[in-house]
């Protein structure tokens, strides 16, 4: 899944949550998924560690 | 012409003649071709049968003499000035008298804007004709790239403006930076090469970033393998070359064109803050609304609890309230009313009389009433 993809999700769960329309069964599942998507997105901004690279020094450390 | 040696025992000896005259016969067996340089030097004199001159390579400074024939050279009234761009006809040829290597020109012509911008033109209008400036080609760019590649100058500004733009925009960013010749006769396959390289490496979106130029610095940005690759990329491409009114072929084949290195940069990766607080915000939507489901369906069960508790009493208000009625419809029916309305029992020996003739005179009757009652003799019957 992407980032994109999860936030999608994660945004169109919101809408349904706060329409309020859903069964209390469907709605803790849904906060439940919720949740796991905020937290996939979350941690693909978390993970990334920002790196500047040359690519000449790059193939340097390639050579033997 | 015949170049003859004198024989030193087993060495063959050439005098300085010979040899000019035997290199200059074989320079003659070479083909004539055209040179592109620039002209300096220019020297001509209305006593000279030839007009001297010399070709410079723009881009390492090689340099070649050259001569032509003056009346040839004036027909052409090209007014050359130092630094022009020309394109010269001609075969290489050796000044024997002096052993000097040079190009006879036979024919020159000046290169310059206007045949740059034409022959731009007809590239424009092919590749445009293959379809490659299309807008069905150009492809989203991915809102989080994995990592950015970065095809520069070793000019720091632009290099710079791209990073920082990424780096302040989007902190987490990685990028993996190409510098390559971005200017002169070899950027364009240099370019080509290092887009290659960041693919191979692994990148998802590329910027192809130069500063401004002059138009002949920017040239190689238009030149049709370096197009041609940028529309062919696996990757999308923003393409950041030169200033705003410059449109070289690169920008129209890449999938964004960005007017400066620094929009390229803030273009390939998405504003970290906003994306933070957009997704603390779904989260807060996220708990809102799952609490006003559970708040709902509380109250629907509080409501259900309340009717559940009030069920039995109204059921024996029910009963009581039917009862009652029963009660009113028993009392309606018993002979106590009956008395109440000025009526009496006469029992006699614990019998009812309802009849004169069941007594007899002088026998003893009790006599009910609604209120109390009393003892009597009969005095007639019949």
């Amino acid at each position: 899944m992407t980032f994109e993809e999860a936030q999608r999700e994660l945004e169109d769960i919101v809408q349904r949550l706060e329409r309020g329309e859903a069964p209390l069964d469907e709605a803790l599942k849904l906060w439940e998924r919720g949740e796991e998507l905020y937290r996939f997105c979350k941690a693909r901004l978390d993970a990334a560690e920002g790196t500047i690279e040359e690519l000449a020094s790059r193939a340097e450390a390639a050579k033997p | 012409m015949k170049v003859e040696a004198t024989s030193y025992g087993d060495r063959k000896v050439y005098s300085v003649g010979g040899f000019n005259r035997g290199v200059s016969s074989w320079l003659q067996r070479l083909p004539t071709v055209w040179v592109e340089g620039e002209v300096t030097e220019l020297r001509r004199s209305d006593r000279w049968a030839s007009v001297f001159f010399t070709l410079k390579d723009p881009e390492d400074g090689s340099c070649l003499g050259v001569s032509m024939p003056r009346g040839q050279f004036d027909a052409l009234r090209l007014e050359l000035a130092d630094g022009d761009r020309v394109h010269c006809f001609g075969r290489p040829e050796l000044f024997e008298a002096r052993g000097e290597f040079r190009l006879r020109a036979l024919s020159l012509e000046r290169f310059g804007l206007g045949e740059h911008l034409a022959a731009l033109e007809r590239l424009k209008r092919k590749l445009a004709g293959e379809g490659l400036f299309a807008t069905e080609r150009k492809r989203p760019l991915p809102l989080i790239p994995a990592r950015v590649g970065l095809v520069t100058g070793n000019d720091a500004a632009a290099k710079r403006d791209v990073l920082t733009a990424i780096t302040t925009r989007f902190p987490p960013a990685s990028v993996l930076v190409a510098e390559t010749y971005v200017q002169g006769p070899r950027a364009a396959g240099a370019v080509v090469e290092a887009l290659r390289a960041l693919c191979r490496e692994g990148v998802d979106v590329v910027v192809v970033a130069r500063g401004g130029g002059s138009f002949e610095d920017l040239l190689p940005f238009s030149d049709e393998r370096l197009v041609r690759a940028i529309a062919e990329c696996p990757v999308p491409v923003v393409s950041a070359v030169g200033h705003e009114q410059d449109t070289p072929l690169c920008d129209l084949a890449a999938d964004v064109r960005a007017s400066t290195p620094s929009v390229a940069g803030r273009l390939v990766v998405p504003d970290l803050a906003q994306l933070l607080e957009r997704l603390d915000r779904s989260r807060a939507g996220l708990e809102r609304g799952t609490r006003r489901s559970l708040d709902r369906e509380r109250q629907r069960l509080d409501r259900a609890h309340d009717r559940l508790r009030r069920a039995p009493r109204l059921l024996v208000e029910r009963r009581r309230a039917t009862l009652e009625q029963s009660a009113g419809r028993l009392r309606a029916l018993s002979p106590r009313s009956t008395l109440e309305r000025g009526y009496a029992i006469v029992r006699a020996g614990g019998q009812i009389i309802r009849s004169g003739r069941a007594v007899d005179p002088g026998e003893r009757v009790e006599v009910e009433l609604a209120e109390g009652g009393f003892g009597a003799r009969v005095e007639e019957s019949g």
